[in-house]
């Protein structure tokens, strides 16, 4: 099998005659936390979705888990978590009735699904809520909520798509710690975010600007290319520099 | 399999907490067929009649006496003068004028039809024409009456004379039209689940982004459209229940034939609006999109059913294109069961027609969603 966990070249997306996703390419191995960054459509989304198998690509080559997007997307579904940039948990079912029906959806067992729902349940501190309805929730914890319901099924690679926009810095701080754990398991994380402290926590990142990833490099490489303190100043930089042209 | 069951059970839990659905399932029948159905029977109740009688015979007075006894009249007075029956109406302190003809018994008895005049007030064309049938309904019940009076010979004249009067009431004998809305409103509300709402809960779980986190899981497009076709079927076949209870109590109208054979045409009927309320999904965007694709269908299913306005008063080319409208067929087949109590195999015709409108909806519907959800 392929030693990368996500390897994609010259993987392009139109729309009409807008190329959202323009001749991007790069490779994540495993266990890596990846990050990627760039400003409002940039591309990010669309990306993620053709890599999750909901969304076909005009050209280029993309394989997940080894797995080829054109033809192999409901195997990839199966190696694969993915966090949609909407909360998507029903805000009209209890954090129970959530964990039970996903759990479900990926084939869980009744025996599994209990164990599931006590183990996570305990994990993220959620005995009183239990079996409250989803959106009485704070959104820092149904952040994290989604996060354990889109991996119930353990898959190697998730892909998280702006997980902890609007969420206040303790809980993202808690998110954060929840995706080192992941990540300490062996899990590939691919992960966008508009938060350049968070970006600080990547081991790689990536900077799409128009559709194209204009950097490439570990967090402390770039700084230390650009002469920068922090992310900010550097993907500031990156964003007016190459908007000049 | 079993994500099936997962998806129908997180289905009616949701319908189950959400109040708008509780009142699309147990009031909204309740309601339009108190408003549709007293809206109709208050027309038809209390019609005021002056009558000119110029034969002043047993028969005519018997006539008389027929329509004053009637519960759906009120005799206003007689008079011999045609032009002051004319002026009552103008005033309106009658609706139904009725002239009986001189000679007018014995015209009878020797078969030569007499000709009764109506007078109505046509200011309101529907209820005139409720009106109409009305009186000749009681004049039909009156003349069978008289039938055995007819010598032998003209017996055939007389007997034919009657037949062509309003056949279609004989179907419907405590003359109430609320009979024919009962159906109907069966008939509107099925469609209304199994379209409407169907389409608007896959929708809605699109704009909450919920649809795209299902298409990542393994769930696949044929079984996330059965889980919800599923809960909607249920719903839809418990709001055909709701309607007949609510009608049996509140007009007293029960079904005559079998509750089954409604059953069985309510589901391949709901296959076609199924398909497409699933096609709907797959057109709209946003919730009120889909309200708004949905309306279009149910309002031309709807006007091209024969429910409000009859397929017979219809010019010939929308006559031709009622045959491609599957409610068009479940309107007849929900009335003849209803009033009727026809059984299936007379309307297995129907039955066939609706199928393959279901199937050929489901079929296009399967092929878009697969392709478009997502
Ligand atoms: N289905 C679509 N049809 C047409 N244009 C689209 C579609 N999806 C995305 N786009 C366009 O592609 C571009 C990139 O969108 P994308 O959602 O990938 O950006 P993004 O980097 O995720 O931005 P954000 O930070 O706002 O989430 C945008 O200009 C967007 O309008
Ligand atoms: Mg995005």
């Amino acid at each position: 099998m392929n030693e990368f966990a996500v390897s994609v070249k010259d993987l392009t997306r139109t729309f009409g005659d807008f190329t959202a996703v323009d001749h991007i390419s790069f490779n994540v191995a495993r266990g890596e936390i990846f990050g990627f960054l760039g400003a409002n459509g940039a591309g990010k989304t669309t990306t993620i979705r053709m890599l999750c198998g909901l969304l076909m690509p005009s050209s280029g080559m993309a394989r997940v888990a080894g797995l080829d997007v054109y033809s192999a997307y409901e195997q990839i579904k199966q190696r694969i978590g993915y966090m949609s940039q909407k909360f998507s948990l029903y805000e009209d079912l209890t954090v129970r009735e959530n964990i039970e029906f996903y759990g479900g959806i990926y084939g869980l067992n009744r025996r599994q699904i209990r164990q599931k729902t006590a183990e996570l349940v305990q994990y993220l501190g959620l005995e009183k809520q239990v079996d409250q309805l989803t959106r009485s929730l704070p959104l820092g914890w149904k952040q994290r909520m989604a996060l354990s319901a889109a991996i119930l099924h353990d898959p190697d690679i998730i892909f998280l798509d702006e997980p902890t926009s609007g969420v206040d810095p303790v809980s993202r701080r808690n998110f954060w710690l929840l995706i080192y754990e992941l990540a300490d398991r062996g899990k590939t994380i691919f992960v966008t975010t508009h938060y350049m402290d968070e970006a600080e926590y990547c081991h790689r990142l990536s900077i799409m600007k128009d559709g194209r990833i204009v950097e490439l490099d570990e967090p402390r490489r770039l700084k230390e290319r650009y002469g920068r303190e922090t992310m900010q100043e550097v993907f500031m930089e990156i964003v007016n520099r190459k908007g000049e042209q | 399999m079993k994500r099936i069951y997962y998806l129908v059970r997180k289905e009616f839990r949701q319908i189950l907490r959400e109040p708008a659905y509780i009142g699309i399932l147990f009031i909204m029948p309740v309601v339009q067929i108190i408003l549709l159905g007293y809206a109709i029977t208050t027309d038809v109740k209390n019609i005021k009649v002056g009558i000119v009688d110029l034969d002043q015979s047993p028969m005519s007075e018997r006539l008389v006496e027929a329509y004053t006894r009637n519960n759906s009249f009120i005799y206003y007075g007689s008079t011999d003068d045609e032009r002051v029956l004319i002026r009552w109406l103008d005033d309106g302190r009658i609706s139904l004028g009725m002239v009986i003809p001189l000679h007018f018994q014995r015209d009878l008895i020797n078969g030569r039809q007499p000709d009764v005049q109506m007078v109505l007030d046509g200011v309101d064309g529907n209820s005139a024409g409720v009106v109409a049938a009305y009186a000749a309904q009681v004049t039909v019940a009156l003349q069978k009456e008289w039938l055995p009076k007819v010598p032998p010979l003209q017996k055939k004249a007389a007997a034919l004379h009657i037949t062509t009067i309003e056949p279609r009431m004989w179907y419907n004998p405590d003359l109430k039209s609320v009979n024919n809305i009962v159906p109907g409103i069966i008939a509107t509300l099925l469609t209304m689940v199994t379209l409407l709402v169907t389409a608007m809960s896959i929708v809605r779980e699109k704009e909450l982004g919920t649809l795209e986190q299902l298409m990542v899981t393994p769930l696949r497009k044929g079984e996330l459209m059965i889980g919800k076709i599923i809960p909607f079927e249920i719903a839809g076949f418990l709001l055909v229940n709701v309607s007949i209870l609510a009608a049996g109590w509140i007009f007293g109208i029960w079904i005559v034939g079998s509750v089954w054979t409604l059953y069985l045409m309510s589901l391949i009927f709901s296959l076609s609006t199924l398909g497409v309320g699933i096609l709907t999904s797959t057109m709209a965007r946003t919730q009120q999109q889909a309200m708004f694709i949905a309306w279009f269908f149910m309002v031309f299913s709807l006007l091209l059913s024969g429910f409000f306005i009859p397929i017979k008063n219809m010019p010939d080319i929308i006559q031709g294109l009622t045959y491609l409208n599957p409610m068009r067929y479940f309107m007849v087949v929900i009335r003849e069961i209803y009033l009727k109590g026809t059984p299936l195999e007379f309307l297995w015709k129907e039955g066939v027609a609706m199928l393959t409108f279901g199937v050929a909806s489901f079929v296009l519907a399967t092929v878009r969603f697969s392709k478009r959800i997502g």
